[in-house]
């Protein structure tokens, strides 16, 4: 039997494995900030990071947290608010890289659906959804 | 030029993983639990014991964050609670235990009378139903854990899984010849279903109200409120665990003969299938957001699947038709963490991948 000449979708690395010398759930991991901590007597083993630094890492740690949000998005029902006290929904589809604009379907406007639509993000006052 | 499927290994296990979960969508993305039967071998510490590890896993990248640890016996159930904040794991050790999935720390023993084979949160996650050897059914009030669970009895052999549903007003549980269907209320049988084989393993849709039951080589969809059969399909060979597609689009089944299968759901349509196994998969399972589909195996991995071949998500790059196509003949991106031998094993793994339909995966 011939099989098509095909190639393998490439991959960016492999999926990470254990370190080898731990359990784990590293304490700076990615979900740590979201939990409350309990208050504790703090080790300083952050007191020599410069503040720099650690505004840098807020930022990143921001920045990822939009960047989830968009990606929650996708295919949900959202409710934008427009200059002028106009206010529409659609379908969010996605945004491009600048997040200058959004790609939504069944954008539903006061004259009518419109099936496909870009939204220019500098339009936008502000969006709301339910995840 | 058409796109091969390419597997992603998650190694960490190096005992068969028979039990793998999903948590919900998250803030952070969403996350994969995963059951072995035996030592982990990468805490050389711990080498010498023969302790199942679940490990928790990034869910679209199979990145391992962490591994939980106490169990003194095989482990043989392990699911995650909606937000990933909490795990439970069910083991051989006759306990169920539950862990705070953000530090790893363990929460919570609850002591059996047998070996513990399932376990699963309610959506709230304030309860949670474990089963097993005992064959009784045990419903755990999470806020107050030194509280007596409460117990239903009523199966003849041991529980192999239990799932709430119907928003948790109804739990569901198969034993090996049995499924049957409980109110959470009154804890007494609704309904029950009788197989003449070994039911291999359960799934229950919330949206739909469908449950996915493997039993032989047959893969049958019932409804989670009547347990009225709705249709079923038979695969080539005998299937240990299949999943539906949130979308219902699809379903994946594998089991004895190492291979995955894929299949349209509506026309029952074999439309993909993909050796890469050395061994029987026990488990498979679609990710909540139906990008991808992890499998677990007897031969000590998790793989993860893409659904639609070839598209960019998670540690899979699409390649764009513009680039040049003397760059195709192998993966063009650099590759900093693999050694030479990875790529080979990577790459030659799917040399015998099997298509059954064109090379034109449907969306």
């Amino acid at each position: 039997m011939q099989t098509p000449v095909t190639i393998p979708v490439p991959v960016l690395r492999l999926p990470r494995g254990p370190d080898g010398f731990s359990r784990g759930f590293a304490p700076d991991g990615r979900r740590a900030p979201l939990k409350p901590e309990v208050p504790q007597i703090q080790e300083c083993p952050i007191a020599q990071e410069s503040l720099e630094s650690q505004e840098q890492r807020a930022r990143a740690a921001l920045r990822e947290r939009y960047l989830r949000s968009l990606l929650a998005m996708v295919g949900r029902q959202v409710s934008f608010t427009l200059h002028e006290g106009v206010r529409v929904a659609a379908h969010f589809g996605a945004t491009d890289l600048d997040v200058a604009n959004f790609y939504v379907s069944q954008l539903q406007t006061p004259i009518g659906v419109q099936a496909e639509a870009l939204l220019r993000c500098s339009d936008i006052i502000s969006y709301t959804f339910k995840p | 030029m058409a796109m091969r499927q390419t597997p992603l290994t998650c190694s960490g296990h190096t005992r068969p993983v028979v039990d793998l979960a999903f948590s919900g969508i998250t803030p952070y993305g969403y996350f994969l639990i995963s059951a072995c039967k035996g030592a982990g071998q990468h805490l050389p510490a711990l080498s010498g014991q023969r302790y199942g590890k679940p490990m928790l896993r990034q869910g679209d990248t199979g990145d391992w964050i962490g591994t939980f640890l106490g169990h003194k016996g095989a482990v043989w159930g392990a699911t995650l609670n909606k937000d990933a904040s909490k795990a439970a794991t069910a083991a051989a050790d006759f306990t169920a235990k539950v862990w705070d999935a953000v530090s790893g720390d363990e929460l919570m023993t609850l002591a059996h009378k047998h070996i513990v084979k399932t376990v699963d949160f309610t959506q709230d996650s304030n309860y949670l139903l474990t089963g097993g050897q005992d064959k009784l059914l045990r419903i755990y009030d999470l806020n107050k854990p030194e509280a007596e669970p409460k117990e239903i009895s009523g199966h003849t052999s041991g529980i192999k899984k239990a799932l709430w549903c119907s928003e948790d007003k109804q739990i569901l549980s198969a034993d090996d010849k049995t499924v049957r269907l409980w109110d959470h209320a009154t804890m007494t049988e609704v309904k029950s279903l009788n197989f003449n084989m070994s039911v291999s393993s359960m799934e229950y849709i919330p949206e739909g109200e469908i449950l996915v039951i493997t039993y032989g080589r047959s893969i049958a969809f019932h409804s989670a409120v009547s347990l009225d059969p709705i249709k079923s399909f038979e695969a080539p060979a005998t299937i240990n665990s299949a999943s539906l597609h949130p979308e219902k689009e699809f379903l994946v089944a594998g089991g004895e003969d190492f291979k995955l299968y894929k299949y349209d759901y509506n026309s029952g349509e074999e439309l993909e299938s993909y050796k890469g196994h050395f061994g029987p998969i026990h488990c498979v399972r679609f990710s909540p957001d139906g990008e991808l589909y992890a499998s677990g195996s007897e031969d000590g991995t998790l793989r993860l699947w893409q659904t639609v071949v070839g598209k960019t998500y998670g540690l899979w790059k699409c390649v764009l038709p513009e680039e040049d196509s003397a760059e195709l003949a192998k993966p063009k991106l650099g590759f900093p963490e693999t050694t030479e031998e990875e790529l080979e094993e990577m790459t030659s793994e799917n040399s015998d991948c099997i298509y059954s339909s064109t090379p034109d995966v449907k969306a």
